[in-house]
């Protein structure tokens, strides 16, 4: 039997899908139904009215990755479903695939976009917000969506394409350093916007700037309570106690 | 060497893992003992890549992990070392790896599992093996993430079973 | 504020908090961008902004991940912009004051969020459970409505944690500000930045890279020397 090749409209569908891979996100199984849901158009067209409980069932079971990962995941599922139809042998199964990389993509997607991108977009927003612009949010929205959308549609398409070898691909692009070259910027930007807050608080103070040096060690001490695990709540609380205390005393 | 987080985790190297807890413990050199995933190539390249250059992943079986805990290659390394089922955690301990702390992160539940918390699903296997540990000493707590408070594992038992999986 | 606007503000709170997890990620959860469209809709985008950029760093280096759950600052941004664009007119203060007092009500209230989202999760057990039993059965189209119902759940999940920072947030609002509004005033700019400071910090902390003091440093203390040589 030859293998069934996915049509287009198909494969648009399963993108948009991918939008909702966590509308059920559940304690149980994760993104199991989501990943159904994600899946349904294309093994519909693979297994038409022969597709079997044993296929959904295998593609419901425990699931969770990064959700912008989940398409390139669906992608080389489906391909590999498809050979599998057609009765063509592959190393590993769609199965034994997706329980394979989950975690190693949560992994990439969690360093890459949560810890990489988002802060770095957030920090450029803020900057642009600290000047009064309401282009921040804007400045924002497109400094992250525009990278996420692309990863979402190119890993849909990688992953049908290439079917296995996808992950030899995604091996290259070597995410992880990336995601640590974003962090690294990020952790500069943050410099910037920490002295150019304390700049302007000196400058509101009538106080020379060199006060603004004073700041350092204290955003350093906080971020170090932070990293023991001490929660923004309490700093905040702390902060703001002690400036409403300052302000009612002098 | 130094075993900095010894772990539980069904989904081994993840976000909870890279993200949160490397840097909370400051960890150089992650280890993972696993017979299934030692055993498969394809897997261990998934979960090089997920890794950047600049931490240390090492994947083993049981064997292999106990006696590359002990040798000189770890020397200096700030290890985090993480097991997938608590029968692992047992036999690689029995095997010598020095850790005094367990973490249970995620258990994920199945058939015949009950879960304790929203993360940790346990059965009467997991329970004597846990047992086991804890008679060697090995102190045993329940956190997700670092941000998440710490709680001892008997307290979780004690506190019954939130729902089980039928 | 009329009725019409809360109900705006209600579907704005549940589009921010479904963007969280269950739909797209746009981002559009996050509080830069969820307080200035809650603003947009109520008329006042720029105290939005503002509200936005005093939350937008303190939870941002808390990941999303797995079942990890964070405090829900969309809500915190979603409420504080409707407590401030409601209240103020009602406890007589306006401006940055009135603002700073909206966001520190709204940051502790943020927990409600935590076991509200706990509660969704929990409901979605009971659809995993169904979606299970659609499948066994056959019923492949029944399987993903039952998936698409999680979205209700999210939803009200985010509803009730935005009511709960309004309502209760109103009511310690309107006990506190009397005695606070003056020394909130008196600490004013500073009390601002030092917030917008904590964050910075907390993300600092909780970044994950080695050389990350250095370079923080760095990049401190170059662009305060620019700022103050210029």
């Amino acid at each position: 039997m030859k293998e069934i090749r996915l049509a287009w409209p198909v494969l648009l569908r399963i993108f948009f899908r991918s939008f909702l891979v966590q509308a059920s996100w559940n304690f149980e199984r994760l993104q199991n139904l989501g990943f159904f849901y994600l899946l349904s158009p294309g093994l519909r067209s693979i297994y038409g009215d022969s597709l079997s409980r044993d296929v959904c069932e295998r593609h419901s079971a425990y699931f969770n990755t990064h959700p912008y990962f989940s398409p390139l995941v669906a992608g080389t599922v489906l391909r590999l479903e498809a050979k599998a139809h057609a009765g063509e042998e592959t190393t590993i199964d769609a199965e034994t695939y997706k329980q394979m990389v989950m975690g190693p993509f949560a992994a990439m997607g969690d360093a890459l976009f949560w810890g990489g991108l988002r802060p770095l977009a957030a920090l450029i927003g803020l900057l642009i917000a600290s000047q009064g612009s309401l282009w921040a949010p804007v400045v924002f929205l497109v400094l992250f969506n525009l990278p996420h959308l692309l990863f979402r549609s190119g890993g849909l398409l990688l992953g049908y394409t290439q079917g296995l070898r996808a992950i030899e691909t995604v091996q290259k692009c070597r995410l992880p350093d990336l995601a640590l070259r974003l962090k690294e910027s990020t952790i500069i930007l943050i410099g910037v916007l920490c002295a150019y807050l304390s700049f302007k608080g000196c400058e509101h103070q009538d106080l020379s700037a060199v006060w603004g040096f004073v700041l350092l060690p204290v955003v350093l001490l906080f971020a170090w309570l932070a990293h023991k695990g001490v929660t923004s709540l309490f700093l905040v609380l702390l902060t703001t106690l002690s400036l409403l205390l300052l302000a009612l005393l002098f | 060497m130094s075993i900095v987080l010894a772990r539980i985790d069904s989904r081994l190297v993840h976000g909870q893992v890279l993200e949160a807890w490397v840097p909370y413990v400051n960890a150089d050199c992650v280890v993972v003992a696993n017979n299934e995933v030692a055993g498969t190539s394809f897997q261990c390249m998934v979960m090089q890549a997920a890794v950047p250059s600049s931490l240390k992943l090492i994947i083993g079986t049981l064997e292999e992990t106990a006696s590359i805990l002990s040798s000189a290659e770890l020397l200096k390394k700030r290890v985090l070392l993480l097991f997938s089922k608590s029968e692992d955690a047992l036999r690689v301990r029995q095997l010598g790896a020095s850790f005094t702390k367990l973490n249970l992160g995620n258990m994920h539940s199945s058939v015949g599992k009950d879960r304790y918390t929203c993360t940790i699903a346990l059965d009467q296997h997991d329970i004597e093996k846990l047992q086991q540990l804890e008679d060697q000493g090995v102190s045993i707590v329940s956190q997700c993430v670092p941000a998440d408070r710490e709680q001892n594992w008997r307290k979780l038992i004690r506190s019954g079973v939130r729902s089980g999986y039928r | 504020m009329v009725i019409g606007d809360y109900m705006l503000a209600g579907l704005m709170a549940m589009l921010t908090g479904m963007d969280r997890v269950a739909l797209i990620q746009f981002m559009i959860s996050r509080p830069l961008v969820a307080g200035p469209l809650t603003g947009l809709v109520l008329g006042n985008p720029l105290v939005g902004l503002e509200v936005g950029m005093l939350l937008e760093l303190l939870w941002l280096g808390r990941l999303p991940v797995g079942a990890a759950i964070p405090p829900d600052d969309t809500q915190v941004a979603v409420g504080a912009t409707v407590l401030a664009l409601s209240m103020g007119p009602l406890i007589g203060v306006s401006g940055m004051p009135l603002l700073i007092l909206c966001v520190l009500v709204a940051i502790p209230l943020g927990k409600f969020g935590q076991v509200f989202d706990r509660l969704a999760r929990q409901v979605n057990d009971r659809l995993a459970l169904n979606g299970k039993k659609a499948l066994a059965a056959g019923d492949y189209s029944g399987a993903e409505r039952t998936h698409l119902l999680g979205l209700v759940s999210f939803a009200t999940a985010s509803l009730a944690t935005a009511v709960m920072i309004v309502l209760c947030g109103s009511f310690i609002l309107s006990l506190t500000a009397p005695f606070l509004i003056d020394a909130v005033r008196e600490a004013g700019l500073s009390l601002q930045y030092s917030l917008i400071l904590v964050g910075a910090a907390v993300l600092l902390g909780t970044i994950n890279v080695n050389r990350s003091i250095s370079l923080f440093c760095a990049a401190f203390v170059g662009t305060l020397l620019v700022l103050w040589l210029r």
